[in-house]
């Protein structure tokens, strides 16, 4: 028979044998697989999901994503994927195209789009002959806005669980954390706003993606190309600019990471507002700015020390 | 041609000059009118009187766009502020709680008044510090 002591000491050893058999399962299960059209969900989702994901960017940081088109071989990454992640809203003109292969696949497509109260009407008025993308009459850039990101987040959570139920503990504490890094997030824009005068609030930029922004912080924006990169802009409508420009004295101009910053040069020169600094719109980019929370930091920053 | 050299020298430049005076008009740039300046709008100005109230003894403070900070002395409870600010257009108003007790959860009560009539009032909840912003509604 064992004594009291003997007897203890083989159940802790059974439990840390059962808790080491335990951890080598999950070291050597596989990570569930989520392609990402959007680099903010790729961002967010790699938040949530923890080692239990991997995320394979389709759309990269520094790409354009209003001209981007998927490759036969971005088509085989999705169809070996459990979850694909998309802006939504017309962002992505080839969804569509798409389906057939998720379906067939089993892929779990998440639209952030389809979470967050679009903003309507944001195309119209511009010329979509050479358009590139098919968005709808909605502005696609809710991720401008930080409370929009935190729904999203919400829902890839959810789509996370939904295909990975054993995850559900990690996957929720994971959102939780990044549910109050976003709340402390809204509040950081909202004291660095707070800093600039009501009628500084112009943004002038390269094409009409910051919307959202301008809803939930009081700006008004004057763009020069349309909701898409690919609207060119006539030489009356930058005429007309140039003169809201000087008629609002507007202190300054931004570009936009991914665009031909030429005609923004012209009106600058024209205006004599001086250039404000380079914005992310379309998505992250690399290095501070390569997380949400790093790209809206750089955003406002910019935004406030060039309007100020 | 016959005549004074200098006043053949005399007649040719006047030529010249005759010639080349409806092409200097045409390439004359004429200054664009200046377009004139709406005259300056007097504001509508109003005071706006900012009421912090602290859960705990802290240090307060208000902030305006374009407006010196305004703060307390440490270890108050109440403070009041007053801004004068657009009365169609108000800025938004910064509020900051800096609490002595930073180990407990701590709330900051905000309440903007403008001739005697509130327009908002928040709360703001905290640990050691609080602090967000208070946007006026406007009619």
């Amino acid at each position: 028979m064992m004594e009291g002591g003997e007897f203890a000491a083989v159940k802790i050893l059974f439990f840390l044998m059962a808790m080491l058999a335990g951890a080598s399962v999950r070291a050597g299960a596989e990570p569930i697989r989520v392609a990402s059209l959007s680099t903010v969900m790729a961002d967010l989702a790699r938040d949530i999901g923890g080692d239990r994901v991997e995320v394979v960017e389709i759309v990269k940081p520094g790409m354009d994503p209003h001209i981007f088109e998927p490759s036969p071989g971005d088509y085989k990454t999705i169809a070996n994927s459990r979850l694909l992640l998309a802006s939504g809203l017309g962002f992505e003109g080839y969804l569509d195209k798409l389906r057939p292969v998720l379906e067939k696949s089993g892929v779990r497509l998440v639209v952030g789009g389809e979470v967050v109260k679009p903003i309507e009407g944001a195309c119209e008025g511009h010329d979509h002959s050479e358009d590139h993308h098919h968005h709808g009459t909605a502005d696609p850039h809710w991720w401008q806005s930080v409370s929009n990101v935190q729904l999203v987040a919400r829902q890839i959570r959810d789509a996370l669980i939904a295909t990975d139920p054993e995850g559900q503990g990690t996957y929720e504490k994971n959102a939780a954390k990044l549910d109050a890094r976003l709340e402390d997030l809204g509040k950081w824009v909202r004291l660095q706003i707070v800093q600039l005068p009501k009628k500084n609030r112009v943004l002038v930029t390269s094409h009409d993606a910051l919307g959202y922004f301008a809803k939930d912080y009081g700006f008004e924006i004057l763009p020069v190309q349309g909701i898409s990169t690919s609207d060119q802009p006539s030489s009356q409508k930058v005429r007309d600019l140039i003169g809201r420009i000087q008629e609002r004295g507007v202190k300054a101009i931004f570009a936009e990471s991914i665009e031909n910053p030429k005609v923004l040069g012209q009106i600058t020169a024209e205006t004599g507002a001086k250039p404000g600094g380079m914005i992310y719109a379309d998505g992250l980019g690399s290095g501070e700015t390569g997380t949400y929370d790093g790209m809206m930091r750089h955003n406002v920053t910019t935004i406030v020390e060039a309007l100020k | 041609m016959r005549g004074s050299p200098i006043l053949r020298l005399v007649l040719v430049a006047g030529a010249l000059i005759l010639l080349a005076l409806p092409v200097w008009q045409l390439t004359l740039q004429t200054p664009s009118p200046i377009p004139a300046k709406p005259a300056a709008v007097a504001e509508d100005l109003a005071d706006y009187r900012v009421i912090l109230k602290s859960s705990g003894t802290a240090r307060l403070q208000a902030m305006v766009a374009n407006q010196p900070t305004v703060s307390s002395a440490s270890g108050v409870e109440n403070f009041e502020a007053v801004f004068s600010m657009s009365a169609n257009e108000p800025e938004d108003i910064a509020v900051f709680a800096d609490f002595v007790d930073r180990t407990r959860s701590s709330a900051l009560r905000v309440s903007v008044e403008k001739g005697g009539e509130v327009l908002v009032e928040k709360t703001f909840w905290g640990t050691g510090v609080v602090e967000d912003v208070v946007e006026i509604p406007t009619k």
